[in-house]
């Protein structure tokens, strides 16, 4: 090998003489046949990829620090060892391919499935049910080794308690599975194949086989295959909208323009496209080093964190606990001091421990998130992620990208100058605003310039496409100027038949200027006519004269001011002005048949006559200014963040409303005071428009500051790392963002985001991706339905809670009366179960259909200081209500995201039969004015809370209790055993050997018979539940109004109260019940002991609810209101 | 907290951000327990505490009072003599089964009866047992409402039968009720179910021991005699069959003047002794009694016994005592090696 080299060496020496040989040798020449030293073909060896490491996301978040651009050309070459004409050798690129890896993006690693599925199956809520379930069993093994022939009871809970947690694991499983494409979507955006030159041969290579240092080609249409240095380009311009945002071409020249490689003309990147020119450029980067590939990078690597509502559950699972625990261990310690046998008191303890978990809650929230998530879908408004649902009612921050999301991405033209006056022209998506006069002679000019002097065109097929809708072959300023005249004039393209083309000088960017000459289609007229656009200063260089009002003026120092000021009205309003000129030929010099030269111009290019300006913008979406109102008038900050320039980014921003009128930006005061920026004092100034190149200078704390003392604020010349340090400064401050957004340069946003919407229809695949909600429509307004629905599910939560946890406290104190006052037991397992998993479920979930609480008077914010909420809840299979759910959101939307199984289908089916009433609590309207009230404090505002505990447990629960104690003495005593026989008889009531127990009256009882009565009064227990129930459920509909304004109309509810009765109907009175779940039939007079009770619950809580609206801010409401 | 003003922007407050909480889990922890900055304890201050207990204790004592006046309602409607509901319409049914003496009192031990044949203090206690069970029956029955009752003088409405214990034959308490041999004495009694009035067997059914069975087809018995509930004795399974030798029951059977039951003062239920003879000793044995007549429904299972009872015997002895068991029907005596002589002969126990 060394000696091949040396050989070279000399060869080259000679070949290139002395000068040359340094540069020679440092030429690759040797040519790889790719067979190695005795004439075998080389394997391909795999090259290993390093795989990306989690430090690594700092480095991603970092600007990209490169001197590519800035560097000679001959230093490039020099440092990728290449050359311009030759590209690089075979060897050479084979060492690089080997040293670095195929240009391609790396797949992230994906967690194994079986570890996605343990997570579902064990996390959380989950955990408890599975340690529940564990001591059942622990329990019951206890019992089966002491005792001959142990009850069944536990065993039995905790299978259930383990089919349950299966469930809904496969359930959040099947949920989730839909999982992370982010990558996948990338991958469309890599392109195929490329045109490298290899050792002077062009060559087709697969884009993954280009290497640093390789030299491309690229032409129009291309998609750029890595990250290049321009040495050579032809007209070339590319489209950057997938890193800026901006989809306005960019030329690409081998110039160096600035420092910033985003920037600078002379690099062009990967996966953006060519849409004009040819190229030539050397490979800088590639793979994951490119832009792209670093905000791939951040995107599929950001940790998207724990949703807000999930951090309420993880609270409320450890409140729950702690009360379990704390009842279960003071419980044992009793049962210890009374005398129990240590083993039997462990059995209590677990008992105890597991009769505090609310088996149901765990459905009841996921189906009150899927029906919230159906009614968004209704709106055109595709969730992801069901806990995404809630978060958009808990969100403070709105951080949103400007072009595509609160703009229509399309240019249009607003403003006209002519006859010395800014006209304004429609903006609007459908021609509803106001129109202007087409017949002045200034106007007809003007029109006739920018309809001749204009190279776009409609693309064929489209007539019956309303004309803003329609798709032009051109450049997007061309384009909205073809559709406004087409929309003035009619049919453009007569016009341009009618006058025919002769001659044309393209837009280049030295002159700024395009020039086309035409035939007048007046057919008196034999003159031709010069029509020229371009650069407004440059256009009123080459004029003499101005057409104002039918008649030529010369141009003077009077309107010359005039055009001043125009022009800089319209930059001002942060439009792309252009201006227009034309002339007449004069037909002696010029008759028809002339021959014009286009290249060495033989006409005049001086003394034109100067019509007018036309200005264009890329107007806002029309829901878009109402939106914003609407949000900020709910508490919520709307940022902008967007790639676009400071200018344009403020005009927006003051159009949709993100900066109100009369706010100030420090720029602003300077120029009224007329003094320098850095005396304005910045507390002064509310509204902040931030330059991307000010952003990389600052640190946290004075992102911080400007975060926290602007309210209205517009980040311009983003990139995408900065959009996403600006997201997690939101965060950081503690509020909870979401990040509304439509390109690949938006995806990290939208990932670290609390909550990320993506544009349905304008979105990139890889921002759908990213997001955790899509607006199929395209309607920004659709946030606020979110902010609104969010919001209600929450109070409705809380509701649904407040209802099954009361049922908990009837369910322990019978066992705990068991324990300590020694009677037969009141309420079993099974009984337990029935309610919680069976009779409950209906009428929780109807409160997520309750409605908003009608403002009677308007109450003032919310203290945030005191208010809290728990409601953690998990997944259980959905109900058929899900099913309805499932067929309308699938079929919208082309991706494959939630609700895709038929396991799941059958799932839901089989839990449909369970759980109403507490779903029911899900369909309440809201109480109070939602959208008028601030967004919550994640830190204090909880879903579950110490108030809603002690009205849960302390209050009502309590009189539930005392109404199926007393249910259960009025069995006992009517059937023979008065109550004072009961206390102490538990250990002979229970001992299978005594078969003749006997009663207050001398009668003798078997053992199957007052184990039928035992069951019978654990039926009636759960049958008093259920009746108290009721009252519980119309009691958890409002939180302050009265039930009589709420009024009854939550038909899901109703639905509920009538589904939890016949279930418990037919639990009790279907024969065979007594030998499956031991329930047996009730006396018709044994369902009313529980009515006092019931009314009394109903009564206590409207009296309360009543001083409560009477005394705001009172005691009452300190304590009660959850 | 929030720093910068809040501006009105149409009635709402422009929102500010929310102050994250920094402190440790630690310090949260200890703040909770006890917050020096404002004497809160768990969270609240003393006045907090109190207004809270108060507003509770209130709750609760008009709740209390509540639940107090109900049960008071219910025991206004419940009669001190009756049963609100009774027979079919009371859970009690209509099928009574028996109960057993001597049961041990603790009830761990289940319904096993287990001693040491020559363990004085072992014998003593279910002695005593039985004892205490008897003591009401061996109290003076004249007086009050006790009348003397026969098959065909029933007893009137608020008079009860006199139970003379001497028909308990062998099992009697100079006898210590056999525990110091290997036939000890189980007495079985009838549940009392108000109002419950028997439907007897008066001719023989199958599945009847062979003594009880020819007792009723034996035409010189009158047929107000054969109007009791009969009573019978088995091994619960073959290897207890084996273990048994029979059974004698003093009386046969529950005489029919005793019901219905009416839960008359002094009522005395019927006693049945059965002795079960040269139990094997050192085995334990499990027996099951059941009555019979024609509305008792008879099902011998754990959990859902009906008409029926169960327990188990084991007869601990330090020497094995022979004992011969010998039907003679003419000498009508047993020879033992103990040298005790049995009453009139029992059967071998059917099987």
């Amino acid at each position: 090998m060394m000696f091949v080299i040396v050989l070279d060496a000399f060869r080259l020496f000679f070949q290139h003489g002395r000068s040359d040989s340094y540069r020679g040798a440092t030429t690759p020449s040797s040519y790889d046949d790719n067979k190695t030293a005795d004439g075998q073909p080389k394997a391909r060896r795999k090259v290993q990829k390093k795989p990306r490491k989690a430090g690594d996301l700092d480095d991603l978040k970092q600007e990209l620090d490169i001197d590519y651009h800035k560097i000679t050309p001959e230093e490039l070459y020099q440092r990728f060892q290449t050359h311009p004409e030759n590209g690089l050798s075979h060897a050479k690129a084979k060492e690089n391919l080997e040293r670095d890896g195929p240009n391609a993006l790396t797949p992230p690693k994906t967690t194994p499935e079986w570890v996605k599925f343990c997570k579902n199956l064990f996390g959380g809520f989950a955990l408890l049910l599975w340690i529940g379930a564990i001591l059942c069993f622990i329990a019951y093994g206890i019992q089966a080794s002491t005792v001959e022939e142990p009850a069944d009871d536990n065993l039995f809970l905790g299978v259930v308690l383990a089919a349950v947690v299966i469930v809904t694991g496969i359930f959040s499983y099947y949920q989730e599975s839909k999982s992370s494409k982010i990558m996948e979507s990338f991958k469309n955006m890599v392109p195929q194949f490329a045109t490298v030159l290899r050792e002077g041969e062009k060559l087709t290579l697969r884009a993954e086989d280009l290497v640093l240092g390789d030299v491309v080609e690229v032409k129009f249409g291309d998609r750029i295959p890595a990250d290049i240095r321009i040495i050579e380009s032809r007209g070339f311009k590319v489209d950057n909208s997938s890193l800026t945002g901006e989809s306005e071409p960019q030329s690409r020249s081998p110039e160096f323009t600035h420092e910033n490689p985003l920037e600078t003309k002379n690099l062009a990147f990967f996966s953006t496209n060519a849409v004009e020119g040819t190229a030539k450029g050397v490979v800088i980067s590639c793979g994951d080093n490119t832009v792209m590939g670093r905000i791939a990078g951040l995107a599929s690597g950001l940790d998207t964190g724990e949703t807000p509502i999930a951090k309420e559950i993880h609270h409320f699972i450890h409140l729950i606990t702690g009360v379990a625990v704390f009842l279960g261990v003071t419980f044992f310690i009793i049962a210890f001091i009374l005398g129990y046998h240590w083993l039997d008191a462990v059995i209590f303890l677990i008992g105890i421990i597991v009769a505090n978990v609310p088996e149901g809650l765990l459905a009841t929230v996921t189906v009150c998130l899927t029906l919230t998530a159906k009614r968004m879908a209704s709106k055109n408004c595709l969730v992801k992620n069901l806990e995404a649902v809630e978060t958009l009612g808990s969100t403070s921050t709105i951080c949103s990208d400007k072009t595509g999301t609160l703009t229509q991405n399309r240019m249009t033209v607003a403003h006209m100058w002519f006859d010395n006056q800014i006209i304004e022209a429609d903006t609007t998506e459908d021609q509803s605003g106001v129109q202007y006069d087409r017949t002045s002679p200034g106007f007809k000019a003007l029109s006739r310039i920018a309809t001749l002097c204009n190279r776009a065109e409609f693309k064929p097929g489209q007539d019956n496409v309303p004309i803003l809708k329609r798709e032009v072959n051109g450049d997007a300023s061309e384009a909205a100027l073809l559709k406004c005249m087409e929309l003035a004039l009619g049919d453009v393209m007569t016009i341009r038949r009618k006058n025919k083309k002769v001659c044309e000088i393209p837009f280049n960017s030295t002159n700024k200027y395009q020039v086309s000459i035409h035939e007048n289609e007046d057919p008196n007229d034999p003159r031709h006519i010069l029509v020229m656009k371009g650069a407004p200063e440059r256009i009123l260089e080459r004029c003499n004269t101005i057409f104002i009002c039918g008649k030529e003026k010369v141009l003077d120092e009077e309107m010359k001011e005039a055009f001043n000021n125009a022009y800089l009205e319209l930059g001002g309003l942060g439009e792309r002005v252009l201006g227009f000129c034309d002339f007449m030929l004069p037909s002696d010099k010029y008759p028809i048949g002339y021959k014009f030269n286009c290249d060495d111009p033989n006409f005049p290019l001086d003394g034109l006559r100067f019509v007018g300006l036309m200005s264009m913008i890329d107007p806002p979406r029309a829901a878009v200014p109402d939106a914003v109102a609407k949000c900020r008038s709910a508490g919520i900050k709307v940022i902008m963040v967007t790639g676009d320039h400071p200018i344009t980014a403020k005009a927006i921003a003051k159009s949709v409303g993100i900066i109100s009128e009369g706010n100030e930006t420090v720029e602003d005061i300077a120029q009224r005071l007329n003094i320098p920026v850095s005396e304005v004092n910045p507390r002064e100034a509310k509204a902040a428009v931030v330059h991307g190149s000010d952003l990389r200078d600052l640190s946290s704390d004075q992102l911080d500051e400007i975060l926290r003392f602007h309210t209205e604020i517009v980040f311009a010349r983003t990139s995408p790392q900065q959009k996403l340090i600006i997201v997690e400064g939101c965060q950081r401050m503690g509020a909870i963002v979401a990040v509304t957004g439509d390109g690949v340069n938006d995806s990290p946003a939208l990932k670290k985001a609390d909550i990320g919407v993506a544009m349905g229809i304008a979105g990139s695949d890889v921002s759908k991706q990213a997001a955790d909600m899509i607006l199929l429509d395209d309607n920004f307004a659709s946030i606020v339905t979110g902010v609104e629905e969010g919001r209600l599910i929450f109070d409705n939560l809380k509701k649904s809670i407040a209802y099954t946890l009361t049922s908990n406290i009837p369910e322990i104190s019978p066992f705990l009366a068991f324990i300590l006052c020694d009677i037969p037991l009141p309420l079993g397992t099974v009984t337990i179960l029935c309610i919680d998993l069976g009779t409950d479920m209906v009428p929780a979930i109807s409160l997520a259909y309750e409605e908003a609480e009608s403002d009677i008077m308007k109450r003032p914010p919310r203290d945030p200081l005191h208010d809290k909420l728990w409601v953690r809840t998990y997944f259980l299979p959905i109900p058929t209500l899900y099913t309805l759910l499932k067929t309308e959101t699938i079929n919208t939307i082309e991706q494959k995201t939630c609700f895709r199984s038929t396991l799941v289908d059958l799932i839901g089916w089989l839990a449909s039969s369970m759980q109403v009433p507490a779903i029911s609590l899900a369909y309440e309207a809201p109480e109070s004015d939602i959208m008028k009230r601030q967004p919550r404090d994640p830190y204090r505002d909880n879903l579950v809370n110490r108030r809603l505990i002690s009205m849960a447990y302390g209050q009502i629960g309590m009189i539930q209790a005392a109404a199926g104690f007393f249910v259960y003495f009025v069995i006992m005593a009517e059937n023979g055993f008065l109550p004072m026989k009961l206390f102490g008889i538990r250990k002979h009531w229970d001992s299978k050997a005594i078969n003749d127990l006997s009663d207050s009256y001398g009668q003798e009882w078997t053992y199957k018979d007052r184990k039928t009565l035992e069951y019978t009064c654990h039926t009636a227990f759960f049958v008093s539940i259920v009746v108290v129930q009721w009252a519980d459920l119309i009691i958890c509909k409002t939180r302050r109004n009265s039930i009589v304004h709420q009024g009854m109309r939550n038909w899901a509810l109703n639905f509920g109260l009538v589904f939890e009765t016949a279930l418990a109907c037919f639990l009790s009175y279907t024969p065979g019940m007594d030998k499956g779940l031991r329930m047996f039939p009730l006396k018709f007079v044994w369902w009313l002991p529980a009515i006092p009770f019931m009314l009394s619950i109903f009564i206590y809580d409207e009296v309360r609810r009543f001083y409560l609206r009477r005394n705001p801010g009172g005691w009452l409401e300190q304590e009660t209101y959850y | 907290m929030v720093a910068g003003k809040s501006e009105d922007n149409g009635g709402v407050k422009e929102f500010q951000f929310h102050q994250q909480l920094n402190e440790t889990k630690w310090q949260t922890f200890k703040k909770l327990i006890y917050d020096p900055s404002n004497n809160a304890v768990f969270g609240r201050t003393g006045k907090s505490w109190g207004q809270l207990l108060l507003f509770y204790s209130i709750f609760y004592l008009i709740l209390a009072a509540m639940f107090a006046i109900c049960m008071q309602g219910l025991l206004a409607s419940i009669d001190e003599k009756v049963p609100t509901w009774t027979l079919e319409r009371s859970l009690i049914g209509t099928n009574p089964g028996l109960g057993f003496r001597p049961i041990s009192e603790r009830t761990e031990e289940g319904s096993l009866i287990w001693y040491n044949m020559t363990n004085a203090t072992q014998v003593t206690r279910w002695v005593h047992l039985i004892d205490e069970f008897l003591e009401p029956y061996r109290k003076e029955q004249n007086g009050e409402n006790f009348v003397n009752c026969d098959f065909d003088r029933h007893p009137r409405e608020g008079k009860v039968c006199v139970t003379d214990l001497s028909m308990l034959g062998n099992c009697n308490a100079k006898r210590s009720y056999g525990y110091n041999t290997s036939s000890p004495c189980i007495f079985l009694k009838l549940n009392r179910i108000y109002n419950w009035e028997p439907k007897f067997f008066t001719t023989p059914q199958k599945g009847m021991p062979a003594e009880l069975q020819q007792f009723l087809s034996n035409d010189t018995v009158s047929q107000t005699e054969k109007e009791q509930i009969w009573v019978s004795c088995q091994g619960q399974s073959d290897v207890d069959k084996e273990n048994l030798k029979g059974f004698n029951y003093y009386p046969k059977g529950f005489a029919g003047y005793y019901y219905p039951y009416k839960n008359v003062e002094n009522y005395l239920s019927p006693i049945i002794a059965v002795e079960i003879v040269n139990i094997t000793p050192n085995v334990i044995v499990s027996i099951e009694c059941r009555a019979w007549a024609d509305n008792i429904q008879y099902r011998n299972s754990t959990l859902n016994r009906e008409g029926s009872v169960q327990f188990e015997i084991l007869v601990d002895a330090a020497a094995p005592i022979q004992t011969k068991l010998v039907v003679d029907e003419e000498r009508n005596v047993v020879e033992t090696a103990a040298g005790t002589t049995t009453q009139p002969t029992s059967s071998k126990s059917p099987s």
